[in-house]
């Protein structure tokens, strides 16, 4: 009997324990939002077999236009891993540009498909 | 050449987003707060027993749930349901949206945690190739089919750990995840190690060296549902009673270690920090093509986070006073079941909105196996409800959530076992160590949300 009561009552601080931690933490929801409004723009320059810049990390919100400002010495194909995704030919020449916008949020990586590497990382907010 | 970190999981799309530093600040904070508090204040004797009583259920749950009829419908679904998706997988188009990417990376491995923690060790009754070796018994001639060995006790999980650390090195380590021809060859392996090892010994092959088995048992050591232990009916009780009854066998460490550094392992080496490294060390190695010196790099980043959580759950585990050396040598399997509370917590804070939105791509990805335009049952119209991506601080909230309430109910499992093994005098001082690695694992686990 005594157990029995012990082990609900350990229930109990459990249950208002985990209670406690949601609202702490639903309480500071209120993070900071990268600027929307203006696009967001990623100067991209591939050359020599090297991409700058490599593993960035950008910000970003939902539907907001993302422009990649491409200069690059040899075709790739640039793969965007958002929803909906998106593919672009990337040929041998400068300034080529590709816009896209992210629909749902997430950390959504561009790479450059056959030089296999990621330029960026764009954490897309709601 | 794919690169494989790119391609998350075999799946592609995004991934979560952080937790905000906020979220994982607080969440750190009540852990520790938590520990301390229980290590001084918590009660000084044990208290939970897999001998406690529990509720039971009405008796015809246990009937239905023994039932023949019922075991073995659920055994041919299922093994109705992997003729399917092997289907879709050989005859379905051969691109990264082929059901059997999404079964095997989400269903299977996400899925299998979820169902175990809510029902039971469920694999056990639905794995699709015992299912095969008992009907292949059952046509085989008796001289055949009887098993030739009994299964080495000494070998413990052994062969599971070893065949869940092939799983998540095909999902994370191997060159390409997405690769249909490698996660058919990984299943044709699997299939031919578990077929011939139970050829060998018999069913308790299944029972010690079937990943998903041995994965799926340790889970359901949390579920409320457990049989009690002197009418084997089923009953409703105490999860920290359940969890002590899981069984100590050589390898139970290593299970869990796999588990946990690899799912750490995969918020790691998303990172800039690993990318960085990763790609500079790989390109410089000229030897091999980089898809390659890459996957070896994963594989030995993979290794080195297994071997810390196993070596430093052992060290915690054997550090107390007042014992002999055949004690504390058997002092991390005894407090293995321990760890099973932060593997769960951490795997669901991890994979969640993988298994909410990526299962209903595999789900629906079903319906049309051979890419033909096929809709059956219907959910071809339907879109994926990202209800978890959509709301960040939601899906944050529930992550961190799940990461302290697993350290919470570990430490308290943890203490509590202690308490029945430790000596007197060395209650105290001997659990500490154990909560420090705990504490550690929790606040390593937050780090990586907020910085992957």
């Amino acid at each position: 009997m005594r157990a029995a009561a012990a082990v609900s009552s350990t229930r109990v601080l459990l249950a208002a324990l985990v209670g406690v931690i949601a609202l702490a933490l639903a309480g500071c929801g209120g993070a900071s939002k990268p600027a929307s409004g203006a696009g967001l723009t990623i100067d991209i320059t591939i050359a020599h077999g090297q991409v700058t810049p490599a593993n960035a990390t950008l910000q970003a919100t939902v539907r907001q236009p993302i422009t990649l400002h491409v200069t690059s010495d040899a075709t790739d194909e640039l793969h965007v891993h958002s929803v909906p995704d998106h593919k672009f030919e990337v040929a041998a020449t400068a300034n080529q540009t590709f816009q896209f916008s992210v629909d749902v949020p997430g950390s959504v990586d561009v790479e450059l498909h056959h030089l296999d590497r990621t330029v960026a990382t764009i954490h897309v907010h709601p | 050449m794919t690169r494989a970190i790119i391609v998350a999981h075999g799946l592609g799309g995004s991934s979560d987003l952080p937790v905000p530093y906020a979220f994982s600040v607080i969440g750190a904070a009540w852990a520790l707060t938590f520990t301390f508090a229980l290590v001084a204040l918590a009660w000084k004797r044990p208290r939970f027993d897999p001998a406690n009583p529990a509720r039971p259920l009405p008796a015809a749950v246990t009937t239905f749930v023994d039932s023949r009829v019922i075991r073995g419908v659920a055994a041919v679904a299922t093994l109705a349901f992997t003729g399917w998706v092997l289907l879709a997988g050989v005859c379905g188009p051969q691109t990264q949206s082929n059901a059997l990417l999404g079964v095997f990376y989400v269903l299977l491995w996400v899925g299998l945690v979820a169902i175990s923690l809510l029902l039971g060790p469920v694999w056990r009754v639905i794995s699709p190739m015992r299912t095969v070796y008992l009907l292949l018994q059952r046509i085989t001639p008796e001289r055949l089919a009887k098993p030739r060995l009994t299964y080495p006790e000494s070998w413990g999980y052994r062969p599971a750990a070893v065949g869940l650390f092939a799983f998540v090195w095909m999902e994370l380590a191997s060159p390409n995840p997405a690769a249909l021809p490698w996660v058919k060859t990984w299943l044709l392996i699997y299939a031919v190690v578990m077929l011939g090892g139970a050829w060998l010994c018999g069913q308790s092959w299944f029972a010690r060296a079937d990943p998903f088995g041995v994965y799926s048992m340790a889970v359901s050591r949390i579920c409320p549902f457990r049989r009690d232990s002197k009418t084997q009916r089923i009953a409703i009780g105490n999860p920290f009673d359940h969890l002590l009854s899981l069984p100590i066998r050589p390898g139970i460490v290593a299970v869990l270690a796999v588990l946990l550094g690899s799912t750490a392992f995969d918020s790691f080496s998303s990172s800039a920090t690993w990318r960085n490294f990763a790609d500079d060390l790989a390109r410089s190695i000229h030897a091999v093509p980089v898809s390659v010196s890459l996957s070896a790099l994963r594989t030995i980043g993979m290794l080195v986070f297994i071997a810390v959580v196993a070596t430093t759950f052992s060290l915690a585990a054997r550090a107390t006073g007042g014992i002999d050396r055949e004690q504390r040598r058997a002092l991390p399997g005894r407090l293995a079941h321990s760890l099973i509370p932060i593997v769960v917590g951490y795997i669901f804070a991890h994979y969640l909105s993988y298994l909410v939105e990526r299962g209903q791509q595999a789900v629906f990805a079903l319906a049309d196996p051979l890419g033909k335009g096929w809709n059956l049952l219907g959910p071809g119209h339907l879109h994926i409800a990202y209800v978890l991506s959509l709301h960040p601080t939601v899906l944050a909230v529930i992550k961190v959530t799940s990461v302290v309430t697993g350290h919470i109910v570990a430490v308290i499992a943890a203490h509590d076992k202690a308490l029945r093994l430790l000596p007197s005098g060395h209650q105290l001082t001997g659990q500490l160590t154990m909560m420090l690695v705990m504490v550690s694992y929790t606040f390593t686990g937050l780090y990586l949300l907020f910085s992957a």
